[in-house]
């Protein structure tokens, strides 16, 4: 909650009505706090066309309006803020909270240059071009913004990148497919880890578990995009250029990483990246840890993993294999500023039965894989193979155990197969390939004198305990012989915390870390991983890693070991699914796998995805969180200017009086779906029209969106919306008929050959000036049609066919045809501010308009005393009666400062 | 008609495909839609945003038959 500010008035809303009762009170010598919920001042005056009855340009009556607002020394403007609740004190003035929602682009900084709005890689809607248009999800809202800012549209952070453990932008990158931007989607990931290709692969993807496609028809295949950036990207480009910074340069600190798994790797690549010189320590006789040494090939291959560690290479860093670690405090003495120390849970669980270790025949699953991607696997020809373990571990075991020619695999867990820790696709697949599943047994023994020759099973009648611990429970007395010859135990592993006491004090079974900061007992020795977590998904690894080469960087350069921040939080997918009126069903991404009845090799499984089912797939993404973060915006910015740091900031502000000026809402045409439209490609609302004719219009003229097509033949439907019982709205919107005439005018200016014609009820031209426009519209050859329009449909070539009463001609049915139906929308009240205040203090009268409580001798002001309504806040109006409005609120707000001077000035 | 916010949202998937297209020479909304087999709403969609950042401009005058042609700009 930010501190606290004195204003002695607050305008809510800086449409023309708010601009204009912020100014007067401003001129007044009054301080004023504008607080604007878009990102622009202006409201809806500033996106019209021209006004009428003097056809003068909107934008350059409303530009000068919003500048003074903006530079009044006595008006305070909020734009991108909401004001959440006030309420009225004893002394007679207000407490009010604002929430300024983030932009994150650093206003102080930014130009104006729309850079980032170019780059930007999503497309949206651009709700001040009506939709007619796309902008970017980086945007400044429109040329006469004020302020001329950029800001980046967040709805939080999307599913797949919020549940990405290892913290990869994967929307980032999905959008980055989209665009065909294959080399920036790789770099994206390298910003995060080094092993683009590994998980690619070997990632068991909780971004596709939380995809909200998952709910349609499945999810984006966004571990396989991944894989794919990364086989795109291939040999040639390693990397080097993707640095931020050089290591060994001068001033440089120098990092030892104990251990090259996924936590060691991307701990070593995000600080050479830093410009610290890294050294990675590997005590096996190749880098990759479980990554190169634990999965099988036909899952990750060897040679994906070396392409990931060629980028470490390629960045400098320097990679020592065959070369334990046994004194860290050695380490410090060669020079190392700091140690990463990451050696992953290399010690396998123990059964503790009997024979397990003195039996030829039993093996650990760790040592098996091991042996098996060092070029030593065992010839298992004829064997009958079991495997003890439920978990991914086994799973791997028992397929790699096929593939060496055994002539029987078993698998034996305690848990029944829905419990199983194995993902249950992969269990489904092991069977697929032969694998006999054993569930619910566990290992009361081995059969045998020096070989195994089987396993004493024993049924598991449960596994954990109340509390949820590990605790199995067996019943002795269902027993039964599994005959095999060779036993692999894949049930768990473990740190090496025998290699480094220090790191596992008073007999911890992994290293003990301080969990914000990384930091072990030993000074300037840091630890994560597997090795701290326990045993964990490569992502939780990468994870691990990035986040312990942050706190050692900034432990290294003198900073307070904070900063790692957070995502912003979660999407709710259902809300992401509420912004669409309908999907299209996408293409499948079948899972392309090969399975062999008797596999016999160790080829990868998985097929590759083809450029067009790459694009294919990332073009199913919804943009859960608006932005991707893809980052391209900050690589455009020339000003340093983007901050995908920045958060929502709370305000409470005490002010002497309130003035809402929250304007209306336009009456959402949908709701007559007799005019179709959402439905038609060329009914257009009034509102779209207004930009359509805009200078800063979203096509190149007056166009039908349907197809481009200069319009000949347009028709205007008056008091759509309006004055209908039909929809709730008996009203009449009092300027629809004022704004067509003057669209009807403008289009004849644009467009000299089109011919317009108006359905009208009647026309209310009533002000000074608005008759002889009404005239002049009809001499400059709009055509008038007196009654109602029934229903509209469209022929296949987009021409809109109307259905109309023919008054003048005696009230019959008749039909016209036209190019463009424009419905002239009328307004509805804008119920936001009943949520301001306490329940039923802020009346409202029976259409929902905030309540004038004698609108003829005292306008403005409201059933709360010092709180006042300015302009269509009250009602329908038009401009220039909502600036006189508007002007008494502010003068009505001026009266009661004065008459309540105890409230702080 | 699809979702607004769909369509939007994949121009830079089809983007190259209309450009490429467009590289022939320039064509009206019509003709890019027949030529690409997508429907003449979305390719007008998509046309407008790529013409606002940029990315294909119009020709001065209109065909006879009331349509503006829209060219590839080559961007350096």
């Amino acid at each position: 909650m930010g501190y606290d500010t004195e204003y002695d008035a607050l305008v809510i809303g800086s449409g023309i009505g708010g601009m204009e009762s912020a100014l007067k009170l401003g001129d007044m010598g009054y301080k004023v706090l504008v607080v604007e919920k878009e990102a622009s001042i202006g409201g809806k005056m500033i996106l019209l066309s021209k006004v009428f009855p003097t056809l003068d340009c909107a934008s350059c009556i409303s530009t000068p309006k919003m500048g003074a607002t903006a530079h009044h020394p006595n008006v305070t403007v909020l734009t991108y803020s909401q004001v959440e609740h006030v309420q009225r004190r004893p002394d007679g003035g207000f407490r009010a909270r604002v929430h300024s929602a983030p932009r994150f682009v650093d206003p102080a900084r930014c130009t104006g240059c729309h850079l980032c709005e170019m780059a930007c890689t999503v497309s949206v809607p651009d709700q001040f071009n009506g939709e007619l248009v796309a902008r970017h999800a980086a945007y400044i809202p429109f040329p006469q913004a004020v302020p001329q800012k950029a800001l980046i549209e967040r709805a939080g952070t999307s599913p797949c990148t919020f549940n990405c453990p290892a913290g990869i932008k994967a929307h980032g990158y999905v959008s980055l497919v989209r665009s065909g931007e294959y080399d920036k989607a790789y770099d994206l990931v390298l910003e995060t880890t080094p092993l683009v290709g590994t998980l690619g692969r070997a990632c068991y993807a909780p971004c596709e578990e939380s995809c909200t496609r998952s709910s349609l028809e499945g999810p984006v295949p966004i571990r396989r995009l991944k894989r794919f950036i990364a086989d795109r990207h291939g040999a040639a480009r390693v990397g080097t250029d993707a640095t931020d910074g050089r290591p060994g340069a001068a001033g440089a600190k120098r990092v030892a990483v104990v251990g090259s798994g996924p936590t060691g790797l991307t701990a070593a690549w995000l600080l050479a990246r830093k410009g610290h010189r890294v050294h990675v320590l590997e005590a096996a006789p190749e880098a990759g840890g479980a990554l190169r040494l634990g999965i099988p090939s036909y899952r990750l291959p060897v040679e994906v993993v070396e392409a990931d560690i060629a980028n470490l290479t390629a960045a400098g860093v320097e990679i020592e294999t065959n070369h334990p670690v046994g004194d860290l405090g050695a380490l410090r003495e060669e020079g190392y500023d700091a140690v990463v120390v990451a050696t992953g849970t290399p010690v396998p669980a123990r059964l503790g039965v009997p024979g397990e270790a003195t039996l030829e025949g039993v093996h650990s699953a760790l040592g098996f894989l091991r042996d098996i991607k060092l070029g030593a696997a065992p010839d298992l020809s004829g064997q009958v193979v079991a495997v003890v373990g439920g978990g991914n571990v086994a799973i791997d075991t028992a397929r790699s155990a096929l593939r060496l020619g055994a002539g029987k695999v078993h698998m034996v867990c305690l848990e029944a197969r829905p419990e199983m820790p194995a993902h249950e696709w992969e269990v489904a697949e092991a069977l697929a390939e032969g694998v006999e599943l054993h569930d619910t047994w566990g290992i009361a023994g081995f059969s045998g004198q020096d070989r195994v020759e089987g396993l004493q099973l024993q049924r598991c009648t449960s596994v954990l305990d109340e509390q949820g611990r590990f605790a199995p429970r067996f019943d002795e007395g269902t027993r039964q012989e599994l005959p095999c010859t060779t036993v692999l135990v894949a049930i768990g592993m473990g740190a090496d915390t025998a290699a480094f006491p220090d790191l596992a004090p008073d007999g911890a079974r992994r290293f003990v870390v301080d969990p914000a900061t990384h930091k072990t007992p030993v000074f300037g020795v840091f630890a994560a991983g597997d090795a701290v977590t326990g045993p964990a998904t490569i992502a939780k690894a990468v994870g691990q890693g990035r986040k312990v080469a942050h706190m050692v960087d900034r432990w290294l350069t003198g900073r307070p070991l904070t900063g790692f921040v957070g995502p912003l939080p979660e999407v709710d997918r259902a809300d992401v699914l509420a912004r669409q009126h309908n999907f299209t069903r996408h293409r499948a991404h079948d899972a392309a796998l090969r399975f062999a009845a008797v596999p016999d090799g160790f080829e990868e499984l998985e097929g590759p995805l083809s450029e067009e089912e790459a694009r294919a797939g990332a073009v199913d993404c919804l943009d859960c969180g608006v932005c991707s973060e893809c980052h391209e915006c900050v690589a455009a910015c020339p000003a340093d200017a983007i901050d995908f740091d920045m958060r929502a900031t709370d305000t409470e502000v005490e002010v002497g009086s309130v003035v809402v000026a929250t304007g209306y809402e336009l009456f959402p045409a949908e709701l007559k779906p007799n005019y179709g439209y959402g439905r038609y490609r060329n009914v257009v609302t009034g509102t779209q029209m207004e930009r359509l004719l805009a200078p800063t219009r979203p096509f190149n003229t007056v166009l039908r969106p349907g197809d481009g097509k200069v319009p000949e033949r347009i028709a205007y439907v008056m008091c759509t919306g309006s004055r209908d019982q039909t929809v709730g709205n008996p009203l009449c919107s009092k300027f629809c008929c004022m704004y067509s005439l003057k669209q009807n005018q403008l289009v004849m200016g644009a467009l000299p050959l089109a011919d317009v014609t108006v359905h009208y009820i009647d026309i209310r031209a009533a002000g000074k000036g608005y008759d002889e426009f009404f005239e002049q519209a009809k001499a400059m050859g709009t055509n008038f049609v007196k009654g109602r329009v029934s229903g509209i449909s469209e022929k296949a070539n987009g021409d809109l066919v109307l259905r109309y009463e023919d008054i003048d001609n005696g009230g019959r049915p008749a039909e016209a045809e036209y190019d463009l139906v424009v419905l002239a929308v009328g307004v509805t009240p804008n119920t936001g501010p009943a949520g301001l205040f306490q329940p039923g203090e802020l009346a409202f009268d029976p259409y929902g308009y905030v309540a004038e409580v004698d609108e003829d001798f005292s306008p403005g002001a409201t059933s709360i005393p010092g709180v006042f309504v300015a302009a269509t806040a009250s009602g329908p109006r038009d401009i220039p009666e909502s600036i006189l409005h508007a002007g008494a609120a502010a003068a009505q707000a001026a009266a009661y400062l004065e008459q309540n001077k105890k409230v702080p000035v | 008609m699809r979702d607004a916010r769909e369509v939007v949202r994949e121009e830079p998937y089809f983007r190259d495909r209309l450009i490429s297209l467009l590289a022939e020479g320039p064509m009206t909304v019509p003709e890019l839609a027949a030529a690409s087999g997508l429907p003449p709403e979305e390719v007008m969609r998509w046309l407008m945003g790529m013409r606002r950042y940029g990315r294909v401009a119009e020709e001065k005058e209109p065909t006879d038959d009331g349509y503006f042609r829209y060219a590839a700009v080559t961007r350096s």
